[in-house]
């Protein structure tokens, strides 16, 4: 294997190992919050990374560039996406779950 | 924000856990709330990161909708995932400036007619393949007219489904999103999202 291929391998594997932390945060997190906390944060990361290693291996190509420009939107629109299913549900009033948990105001002040 | 003195505040406070009901993960608050009638929902308040995002975001969803599109002859895309594609943007625009002012800019009339000229795309295409040989849609027949011909009228056939599935998704989220009455409310010559 080429360097590049051992760095490849190295970003799927971490970008897998981001994308198992987002399923386990949404089976085992209570509440809404919780469960948007671990799954944009670590999602993004995952499929950042993954895509990453891909264009990694194919090199300086027209395809490459296009899992640049994708990877690129990935990370704008997921955590934007995030935020708007956050900011609808605070909207609508829905609570988190846990000890001390509490929606706050623009302040961040309950 | 104006929204504080909302409905939404007196059902949060009563139904606060306490710390003993913590053993249930899924009970959320606030159930049913999407069924609320619109006069009681809370005004649409305009999040700056997804106005931004949505500026920026917009035009390239619109490029990939036309270029899925436009590759529906020659490899893999085609008209009906190219129209959701280029729909997607009037749904974006919708959900980042409120479903309302968007809304007001689009007439069923003109939504209509775009529906209607895409089934026309394809009826003219599929008719003229009586003309050219003998059967509807027999594109192979356009060969003889023009280079590519049979290429070239598939193509235009795709844009028509595309068009006309763009059309339908936009009207149908926009109907959803006002109910049936809010869409006759507009200046008639501002359609310009959606057929560009």
């Amino acid at each position: 294997m080429t360097p590049i291929e051992i760095l490849a391998t190295v970003f799927v594997v971490v970008g897998t190992f981001f994308g198992f932390v987002a399923t386990v945060g949404i089976v085992r997190l209570p509440g809404l919050y919780a469960r948007l906390h671990a799954a944009s944060k670590s999602d993004t990361l995952g499929s950042v990374l993954s895509l990453a290693g891909i264009a990694l291996v194919l090199g300086v190509t027209t395809e490459s560039l296009k899992l640049v420009f994708l990877l690129v939107f990935l990370f704008v629109t997921s955590p934007t996406a995030a935020h708007a299913i956050a900011r609808a549900a605070k909207e609508e009033g829905i609570e988190p779950i846990g000890e001390d948990a509490r929606l706050g105001d623009e302040e961040g002040e309950p | 924000m104006s929204d504080r003195d909302s409905p939404t505040d007196a059902t949060a406070d009563s139904g606060r856990p306490d710390g003993a009901d913590e053993s249930q993960p899924d009970a959320v608050d606030g159930e049913g709330s999407v069924s609320r009638p619109a006069d009681e929902r809370p005004p649409y308040v305009e999040s700056t990161i997804i106005m931004t995002t949505v500026r920026v975001i917009a035009p390239f969803v619109l490029t990939l909708g036309l270029f899925v599109m436009f590759h529906g002859a020659s490899s893999a895309g085609g008209g009906f995932q190219g129209g959701v594609i280029a729909a997607t943007t009037v749904v974006m625009l919708g959900f980042a400036f409120g479903i309302e002012p968007i809304a007001s800019r689009l007439r069923n009339e003109h939504l209509a007619l775009l529906v209607l000229s895409g089934v026309g795309t394809f009826l003219v295409v599929g008719l003229g393949g009586y003309l050219v040989g003998d059967n509807f849609l027999q594109v192979s027949e356009y060969e003889t007219l023009f280079h590519h011909g049979s290429k070239y009228s598939i193509e235009l056939v795709e844009v028509g489904i595309g068009v006309v599935v763009s059309g339908v998704i936009t009207s149908l989220f926009f109907l959803l999103g006002t109910g049936i009455d809010a869409a006759d409310a507009a200046d008639p010559d501002t359609d310009s999202e959606e057929d560009r």
